[in-house]
């Protein structure tokens, strides 16, 4: 496993040359985004003097002047960092991706498919706006993994009552298990107990949209997720009192909400996060360690589940 | 008239539901315990193969091979009480493992494919067993519960239901395992 150290020589040595060319167009595009902003400003104080002639009133003009300012500074913006971004996840996270695995593939424009999350059976909600980018996959030693950043919504209602719904935001990762089953079991954050205590627990096995409340005998593992899966002892087979630890820790150490099911003999994991990842950040400078750090410990996170869940350990009877 | 009535019919209903969990409790209980059953067998499916396997292998431990098929024999004979079933499987667990450790001698074998392929075999039957016993123990508590608390405890004893016991790693099983010793009783 790469650590912070290897990355530091890594940005040093290597990745920094690169970052210098992609430094230059960034400031261009910086200055080109400003010239965009004054010139999208002049045109909302030409149409605010139109708008007033034709109207007659302050406020219908001020929102017609701003809707026209707003509409080509975002469309100007997207063109003028589209390249740029391109060339940033090329150049940067796609080195990173290798960097810390050789065998890893990258494709910045794709995403984990709708139909595979719903099929990890995590959220309940189906979602109805679905998207994603910065797929790796590959093999990590014995395990075969893929994941991407996912943001899943629901959309509910129409017109003025539309609401729109978060049912996932963050990364969204998938692993070959290292043992055979053929039910399902789905490993969730515990709200209700911890709120509730005992009552909690009663209501989740009431809970009709999931299978069977599976009670494990580990306390600390128990106050942090609920566990509902198709099969008692299957549950019990797959969440061995190692595999409890190895996610117990592994919640710690991200320190993020985590989401994982079993199921046709995969793992699925969501970690979930409220901003955008492997995102390039155009008004800061590229030439700075901690942005590459935190794109490295995003893609580690992901990465690293196979080390942390112990899924290359093959002892059983799959290969 | 009408309200002692609708007392009497919330009563029964109330008696009616904890009735009815008690007996799914019981019936969770009995489902796991056949789990285990099930789990053993393959357990026993497995073992002739394995033997046949190593024996070719292993020179000084024949005597323990010849032990772990008469326990064999007599675990899927049919004829033991439940208690001794479980003293047998412990006992049968841990010899076992002391089969596993004792391959570490044998370089020949560690490199046999076939034998490679059983160990593994092997490795997620005991899991799996090891898994039902947890989920066992998880059903048992949640019965003994209702056997205890009030008020499934009132019904419980007019059910004539009783406690059921956990399964319990032994002293002997909480030692780790030591392969020479083993071979050498």
């Amino acid at each position: 496993m790469k650590t912070l150290d290897d990355l530091r020589q890594f940005y040093n040595t290597t990745l920094i040359c690169d970052l210098e060319g992609l430094e230059r167009q960034r400031r261009k595009i910086v200055q080109k985004v400003t010239y965009v902003i004054v010139g999208a400003v002049c045109v909302a104080v030409i149409g605010f003097f139109f708008a007033m002639q034709s109207f007659q009133a302050a406020a219908p003009a001020i929102i017609i002047s701003l809707v026209l300012c707003l509409i080509i500074g975002v469309v100007l913006y997207k063109i003028l960092i589209r390249s740029y971004v391109a060339e940033f996840k090329s150049v940067v996270i796609e080195r990173i991706v290798h960097f810390i695995d050789v065998n890893l593939a990258y494709s910045p424009k794709s995403c984990i498919p709708k139909s595979t999350f719903v099929l990890s059976k995590i959220f309940a909600t189906k979602p109805n706006r679905y998207k994603g980018d910065d797929f790796v996959s590959g093999k990590v030693g014995a395990t075969r993994i893929q994941f991407s950043e996912l943001h899943a919504e629901y959309e509910s209602g129409s017109g003025k009552n539309r609401h729109r719904h978060t049912v996932f935001r963050g990364l969204f990762f998938i692993g070959d298990f290292n043992k055979h089953f053929t039910g399902q079991t789905v490993v969730l954050p515990d709200t209700a107990e911890k709120l509730f205590g005992r009552l909690g627990r009663k209501l989740q096995s009431l809970n009709i949209s999931r299978d069977q409340l599976i009670n494990l005998e580990d306390p600390e593992f128990e106050r942090h997720f609920v566990v509902y899966g198709s099969d008692q002892v299957e549950a019990r087979y797959i969440l061995s009192t190692s595999l409890m630890a190895r996610i117990m820790d592994f919640r710690k150490k991200t320190g993020r909400k985590i989401h994982l099911s079993f199921i046709g003999s995969m793992v699925f994991v969501a970690a979930s996060y409220t901003r955008s990842l492997f995102e390039p950040r155009l008004f800061r400078t590229l030439l700075d360690f901690e942005p590459i750090r935190q794109y490295f410990e995003d893609l580690q996170l992901a990465i690293g589940i196979v080390d942390d869940l112990n899924l290359n350990t093959r002892i059983w009877s799959k290969e | 008239m009408y309200i002692a009535l609708g007392i009497a019919v919330v009563v029964i209903l109330i008696v009616v539901v904890l009735y009815n969990s008690l007996i799914a409790k019981k019936n969770e209980v009995t489902n796991v315990f056949g789990t285990i059953d099930a789990l053993l067998k393959k357990r026993y499916e497995l073992l002739p193969k394995l033997i046949a396997t190593v024996k070719v292998y292993m020179e000084h431990e024949k005597s323990l091979l010849e032990e772990v098929t008469r326990m064999r024999a007599q675990a899927v004979s049919g004829t033991l009480s439940d208690d001794q079933q479980v003293e047998l499987d412990n006992k049968l667990s841990k010899m076992l493992g002391g089969i596993m450790v004792a391959v570490e001698n044998y370089p020949d074998l560690k490199a046999n494919q076939n034998f490679l392929q059983l160990q593994r075999t092997m490795n997620e039957v005991e899991e799996q067993i090891s898994a039902a016993r947890r989920a066992y123990n998880a059903v048992v508590t949640t019965y003994n519960n209702a056997v205890e608390m009030f008020p499934t405890n009132m019904v419980a004893a007019t059910m004539g239901y009783k406690l059921k016991k956990v399964f319990e790693i032994s002293e002997d099983q909480r030692r780790d395992i030591d392969a020479e010793k083993l071979f050498k009783s």
